[in-house]
């Protein structure tokens, strides 16, 4: 199991950070990305549990006796999911610095969308970036939390 | 003349600002905000005078996709009603400033009293029926925290929910009354009661040819009927009187229970008929003598002033009942007068339980020596509460005669127990006014402790609007000239010149006020004896009390909704689910029968083999996940189960919900893997019942999902939607990406996928909430 997930997790990482960028033309997406980031996380719990993440990887010491909540890494997880929801309101809010409408219902263009020789630069992808941190933050919120019980 | 928009909205809006400034205020002013109040008051006074003389209506627009506008007509009606609301309210405001003192939460109180205020001057001058009933319903509201001013006492409480429930419930009725007169006039008017008032004759046609003329009368009628305490909605007024005595002399005297026979006087010209006259006559008059009745064999002074009120009220509905033109002109007149007597009334109620320390009327007697500008007040008011000429109560009163007699006259027969019931009812008044009376005459009781003089504070106000009575009583062709003649014309189906005056030789009507005052006079010393035979009627039957009708319905609502909540939301997830889950198929499946919706045709043939095997193996594996022996085994198939359904929608070409599927399958397998060694292995015998019932709403819920599919899925043969359309074509020039999914979600639909990611974030507050709590209620 152990040696599995140090092989899978890392190509699991990859390829969702892949399936996030190229999401708006390929399939893929903040959501899909986001969720496939959680179960790489979820592999490594089950494989080596939750301190390993502090300890292993990081570096870091664990005070033992405290609660699920005072974890370092649920924090990290609450801030991640904030930060992924000021990314995607904050990508909202900009379209209002362009005269554009708040991510209105109607079917017109929310983000603008400068278009280089080569490269496209989507802002949407901004908003999914966001969509993709709070799916992360907040499926690994629940996850270490009910994991930890 | 048209009125000006602005002064108009001025005066409404005046009384809500400062309420918002209040707590501001309060802590600038301290007890002395209610001087500020009065400031307020006679502003919105100044600002409604200047006004008087002029008609017409204004508006600006609220809900223009409803037809709603903040419509406001003035004309003689409204502008009484708006000119008692802030001149009473000026006198209460300064009265509070002194018998408020010392008293908690006076902020709230003030801000309150305002709010009620600028509401009250809302209701006067609305014409849109959605403005009116918010107005309506926010003096409700606004009565309902000022008779709980006391928060801590079980009495104030009790009392403040009670006249909430009759009150908001009239309100409802109200409501319901105010959509079919919209629904009537649909397209011409809707809300709109200015142009229901010019075309009334238009509206009844309406009403009538679609038979909702009685309904829409009823329903305005037990409105008004709970607002203005009417029979059998009357008992929540005396209990209300447990609030501070300057809201019972605004609010409960004054004011807002006058709202009701406003709002009739207002529908008058349009509902008036037979129909009319026999509810309300009747219903006004059975108040009167009730309420009157009542008033003679209480023994607090301010449930006597409640009970009296009501009477009052009754007498004005009952006036506005009758068609003459007198029956009119007494409502409008009466509403004028009575304010007067009654708020002057209770006032110098909130003065002797102020100095003496008492309410009880036994306890009190002979205080004329203690507070003797007090006295020549309650001499005024209450000769001219009893009716007694040439007191301004007298001049009303005699236009109810009047018009009960004319209507005896014409109709005949049982109509003649309208002039009888009114002459009873004026006797017994008499008779409590007296009892009223005889707290400053006759002897002083042992046990009455020494007096102090009220403070010019307290006794000011009450003296200022006994001093308006007299003026009115002196020269009531005034009175009629400035307000009242512009009132009754405005309440009146016809205009009608209007004389109030001493009689000058004898009629029927004078008779009857004759009657009234040697009666009352000549039963007076008979009152204890009365008083018993009253009681008597009352305590006949308890379940006859509506009191107790009202206590015993209350219980019987709090029993069921305890004993629905225990069925329902008794905090097991299950039954949330087959509630939530059985109730959203049930109603679908409804919505379906009820729709007649068309059955596609369909045919099982032309799908692809590969497709039908994947299928089947995910229905094996549906079965085998509820037969599972294990945990294990149950979520290893379920995990095939929906691998199955990613595979299908890999053929059926749609790979971004097949990789979402994918992954979150994975995602839930991981986390069954994390938790299932602590679910326990064993949990109980399984219950018949249970596994019935949950068979049954999985088949519910499984077909309710089965016929959506097929009702709403597209078909092979159909076109494309335009939405779809519109995505696919503007995909890639719009949104600049080429996976259409994707665009649909961050570019054209960001608005929902903002919303789920705000979701993603409640649920993981909530868990980390759930988990917190569950720890908390352990160690307790």
């Amino acid at each position: 199991m152990k040696t599995t997930a140090r092989i899978v997790v890392p190509i699991v990482l990859v390829v969702a950070v892949s399936l996030l960028l190229q999401g708006h033309n390929l399939p893929g997406g903040g959501f899909i990305g986001g969720v496939l980031t959680t179960a790489a996380f979820a592999l490594i719990y089950v494989a080596y549990g939750l301190d390993y993440l502090e300890i292993g990887v990081l570096g870091r010491e664990v005070e033992s006796g405290t609660g699920i909540f005072e974890h370092r890494s649920v924090t990290a997880y609450k801030r991640t999911f904030v930060f992924g929801l000021a990314v995607a309101v904050g990508s909202g809010l900009a379209a209002l610095a362009f005269d554009e409408p708040f991510l209105t219902q109607t079917y017109t263009i929310v983000e603008h969308v400068p278009i280089y020789h080569e490269i496209e630069l989507a802002s949407a992808l901004v908003f999914d970036v966001g969509v993709y941190f709070v799916v992360v933050g907040g499926l690994l919120t629940i996850l270490s939390v009910v994991g930890g019980e | 003349m048209e009125p000006e928009l602005q002064v108009i909205f001025a005066s409404v809006l005046l009384p809500f600002v400062a309420a918002i400034a209040t707590p501001l205020a309060y802590r600038v002013l301290g007890e002395r905000t209610g001087y500020g109040g009065a400031a307020v008051a006679l502003a919105c006074f100044g600002l409604v005078a200047s006004q008087i003389g002029r008609e017409g209506t204004v508006a600006v627009p609220w809900v223009p996709s409803l037809e709603i506008a903040m419509r406001f007509r003035v004309d003689g009606w409204a502008l009484l009603f708006a000119l008692l609301a802030s001149g009473v309210g000026v006198l209460v405001f300064a009265y509070s400033a002194a018998y408020m003192h010392g008293e908690d939460n006076l902020a709230r109180y003030y801000a309150t009293l305002l709010a009620f205020m600028g509401s009250i001057i809302g209701v006067a001058f609305a014409a849109d029926l959605a403005a009116l009933f918010l107005f309506w319903e926010l003096t409700s509201v606004c009565s309902f925290v000022l008779i709980g001013h006391n928060t801590e006492e079980d009495a104030a409480r009790y009392s403040a929910r009670m006249a909430m429930v009759v009150t908001v419930g009239g309100g409802l009725c109200l409501l319901a009354g105010f959509l079919l007169l919209a629904v009537v006039t649909d397209g011409a008017a809707t809300f709109d009661l200015a142009w229901m008032l010019a075309n009334d004759e238009a509206v009844r046609t309406a009403l009538r040819e679609q038979g909702l003329f009685v309904p829409a009368l009823v329903l305005i009628g037990v409105a008004a009927a709970a607002k203005s305490a009417q029979v059998p909605l009357h008992f929540w007024l005396p209990n209300a009187m447990v609030a501070p005595t300057p809201v019972s002399a605004f609010l409960h005297s004054a004011t807002m229970v006058k709202v009701g026979v406003y709002v009739l006087g207002r529908l008058r010209p349009l509902f008036l008929g037979v129909e009319w006259t026999l509810l309300f006559a009747t219903l006004g008059l059975a108040t009167m003598t009730v309420g009157a009745a009542l008033a003679v064999i209480a023994s607090d002074i301010k449930r006597l002033l409640a009970y009296s009120t009501a009477s009052h009220l009754g007498l004005m509905v009952a006036g506005f009942g009758f068609r003459s033109a007198a029956g009119a002109e007494a409502g409008a007149f009466h509403l004028l007068n009575h304010a007067l007597f009654k708020a002057a009334l209770f006032l110098v109620a909130g003065v002797v339980a102020h100095e003496v320390g008492t309410r009880h009327l036994p306890n009190l007697g002979g205080l004329w020596r203690d507070l003797p500008v007090t006295a020549a007040v309650t001499v005024v008011a209450a000769l001219s509460m009893a009716g007694i000429p040439p007191f301004n109560g007298f001049y009303s009163k005699e236009l109810l005669f009047e018009a009960a007699y004319e209507a005896g006259h014409s109709a005949g027969g049982l109509a003649w127990a309208y002039p009888v019931v009114a002459v009873l009812a004026s006797v017994l008044t008499v008779v409590y006014s007296l009892r009223f009376l005889s707290i400053f005459f006759g002897d002083r009781p042992s046990g009455l402790p020494s007096v102090h003089r009220a403070p010019v504070a307290l006794v000011g106000p009450p003296a200022v609007l006994a001093a308006l009575a007299a003026v009115v009583s002196v020269t009531p062709e005034t009175a009629v000239d400035v307000v009242v003649q512009a009132a009754a014309d405005a309440t009146a189906a016809e205009a009608h010149e209007m004389h109030a005056g001493l009689p000058s030789h004898l009629t029927p009507p004078v008779l009857m006020s004759a009657v009234t005052v040697v009666g009352g006079v000549a039963a007076y010393p008979y009152s204890d004896r009365l008083g018993r035979g009253i009681e008597a009627v009352v305590n006949v039957r308890d379940a006859l009390r509506p009191t107790h009708l009202y206590d015993q319905s209350l219980t019987a609502v709090e029993l069921g909704s305890s004993f629905t909540a225990s069925r329902v939301h008794n905090g097991l997830l299950r039954t949330y689910v087959v509630w939530c889950l059985g109730t959203a198929s049930g109603l679908s499946l409804l919505g379906y029968a009820t729709a007649a919706v068309q059955w596609p045709a369909m045919s099982v043939f032309d799908v692809p083999l590969a497709m039908t095997l994947v299928l089947v193996v995910a229905l094996v594996a549906g079965v085998a996940v509820s037969v599972a022996p294990s945990h294990v085994a149950g979520v290893l198939t379920l995990s095939i189960l929906g691998f199955m359904v990613a595979i299908f929608y890999i053929m059926a070409s749609a790979p971004d919900l097949a990789l979402t599927q994918l992954v979150v399958e994975t995602l839930v397998l991981l986390i069954f893997l994390l938790v299932l060694e602590e679910l326990p292995a064993y949990y109980a015998d399984v219950k018949r019942f249970v596994v019935a019932r949950d068979a049954a709403l999985s088949l519910l819920v499984g077909v309710t999902a089965f016929v959506t599919v097929l009702l709403a899925g597209r078909r092979a043969d159909d076109e494309q939607t335009a939405v779809a359309g519109y995505y696919a074509e503007k995909a890639v020039p719009e949104g600049g990406g080429t996976n259409i999914v994707n665009v649909i979600l961050v570019d054209f639909r960001g608005f929902d996928t903002l919303g789920e990611i705000f979701v993603v974030t409640i649920a993981a507050i909530s868990v980390l909430v759930l988990i917190t709590m569950r720890n908390r209620g352990e160690r307790r």
